[in-house]
C-alpha cells in the first residue's frame, strides 16, 4: 500500500519540475533551457539525492507516460486544420519527408562506422530519429538494444530541438514546410513540440513528418543496415 | 464543466489510441498503435465521422503539455551512466552530428521543394492567363 503515496509523489515531482522549468524557459527563451532537458536533469538530481532507482520512479512516472498515446493521436487535430495545405503541397512534403528519413539513418550509420562505434551500439542508434515506440521495434528488428535505442532517440530529440533554431538561421530556412519537416524527421515528437513555437503550420508539418517517418523508417532501417554491412 | 469536457475528450483520444494498438497487434505491424490511431482519427475527422468539436478541447490541452509526457521516458537515461565512457562518447557524438546534418539537409531540401512547387504553380497560372488572353 506504500506504493500509492510513492506514485503520487513521483507524479507531483514530474509535474512540478515540468511547470517550473516551462516557466523559466518562457521567461528566458534560450533553447538550451528546453523543459524536457532541464526538468529531466532536475528529476534525475532529486532521484539520486534520495537514492530512488528509476524503476521505483516509474511507478508514478508510467501514469504520465500513459498520456503519450492519446497525445500522439491528438496530433490529428492540427493536421486536420491544415488539411488543405497538406493536399496542395503533397509532393514537396513527401519529398522532404523522404530526404529527412533517409538522411537521418544514413548519416548516423556512416558516422558510427567512421567513429568506430561498437556494432551493438551502432545498431541501436540507427532508428534514433524515429518516435520512441517505432525506434524500439526497429532497433529490435535489426539486432540492436531497445533501451539504448531509447537513449539515442532522446538525445536526438532534445539536441535537435536545441540546435534547430541556429541551423535554420545559419542556412536561412524560413519556410514552415522546411522547418517542420526538418524538426519532425530529425527529432520526432520532441521536435514537433518545439515546432509548435513556430506556429500552427510548422507544427502540423512536423506532426505529418513524424507519422510518415515512422512508416518510412520501419522499412528503411533494415535496408540501411544491409547496405552498410553492419 | 470545462474540465469534464476535456477529460471526456481525452477518453475519446484514448479510445483511438487503443483501437490503433489492437490493429497493430492483430496485423503484427511495426508501426505503433498511437500512430495508427492518429491516421484513423485524421480520416474520421476528414470524413466527418467524428466532429472536430468532440476532440478539440482535449487535443489542445494534451498538445500544450506534449513535452511533459516524455519526461518519465527521458529520465530513464539515468540508468546508462556507462555512456560516460569513450565508447559512450562516440555513440553520443554520432547521434549529435547526424542530427545536425540531417536537420540542415532536410530543412534546406524542404524549403527548396516548396519553392520549386510554388514556381511550377505560378508558371501554370501564368500560362493559363496567357492562353486566356490569347
Amino acid at each position: 500500500m506504500q506504493q500509492v503515496p510513492l506514485a503520487f509523489g513521483m507524479i507531483l515531482l514530474t509535474v512540478f519540475a515540468y511547470l517550473a522549468m516551462a516557466r523559466i524557459y518562457k521567461r528566458y527563451s534560450y533553447s538550451v533551457l528546453i523543459p524536457v532537458l532541464t526538468a529531466t536533469t532536475l528529476i534525475i538530481i532529486v532521484l539520486s539525492l534520495f537514492q530512488i532507482p528509476y524503476e521505483r520512479y516509474m511507478i508514478g512516472g508510467q501514469w504520465i507516460s500513459s498520456l503519450l498515446g492519446p497525445s500522439v493521436v491528438a496530433l490529428a487535430y492540427p493536421l486536420y486544420k491544415q488539411r488543405h495545405f497538406l493536399r496542395d503541397h503533397l509532393l514537396p512534403i513527401l519529398g522532404g519527408v523522404f530526404v529527412g528519413a533517409s538522411s537521418g539513418m544514413v548519416t548516423v550509420a556512416l558516422l558510427a562506422k567512421v567513429f568506430g562505434v561498437k556494432q551493438s551500439l551502432a545498431l541501436s542508434i540507427i532508428p534514433k530519429s524515429l518516435t520512441t515506440p517505432v525506434a524500439i521495434e526497429v532497433a529490435k528488428g535489426i539486432g540492436g538494444n531497445a533501451s539504448l535505442a531509447v537513449v539515442g532517440v532522446m538525445i536526438a530529440g532534445i539536441f535537435g530541438a536545441i540546435a534547430a533554431p541556429s541551423i535554420f538561421k545559419l542556412l536561412r530556412v524560413h519556410s514552415p514546410l522546411g522547418r517542420g519537416i526538418a524538426l519532425g524527421s530529425a527529432s520526432h515528437a520532441i521536435g514537433t513540440a518545439k515546432a509548435a513555437e513556430y506556429g500552427e503550420l510548422t507544427f502540423s508539418m512536423s506532426s505529418v513528418t513524424m507519422a510518415l517517418s515512422a512508416i518510412i523508417g520501419s522499412v528503411l532501417g533494415p535496408i540501411v543496415v544491409w547496405v552498410f554491412h553492419m | 464543466m470545462r474540465i469534464l469536457t476535456i477529460v471526456f475528450q481525452i477518453c475519446i483520444l484514448y479510445i483511438f489510441s487503443y483501437i490503433g494498438t489492437v490493429i497493430q497487434n492483430f496485423f503484427d505491424l511495426i508501426i505503433p498503435g498511437s500512430i495508427i490511431g492518429l491516421l484513423l482519427l485524421f480520416t474520421c475527422l476528414c470524413l466527418k465521422i467524428v466532429p472536430v468539436k468532440w476532440i478539440e478541447d482535449g487535443a489542445v490541452f494534451l498538445l500544450r503539455l506534449l513535452m511533459l509526457f516524455f519526461i518519465p521516458t527521458t529520465v530513464g537515461v539515468m540508468n546508462y551512466a556507462s555512456l560516460l565512457s569513450l565508447h559512450g562518447a562516440l555513440f553520443i557524438l554520432a547521434v549529435l552530428a547526424s542530427t545536425i546534418i540531417s536537420i540542415a539537409i532536410t530543412g534546406t531540401a524542404g524549403q527548396f521543394f516548396e519553392k520549386k512547387a510554388q514556381k511550377r504553380k505560378d508558371e501554370k497560372e501564368c500560362s493559363k492567363f496567357h492562353s486566356h488572353s490569347a
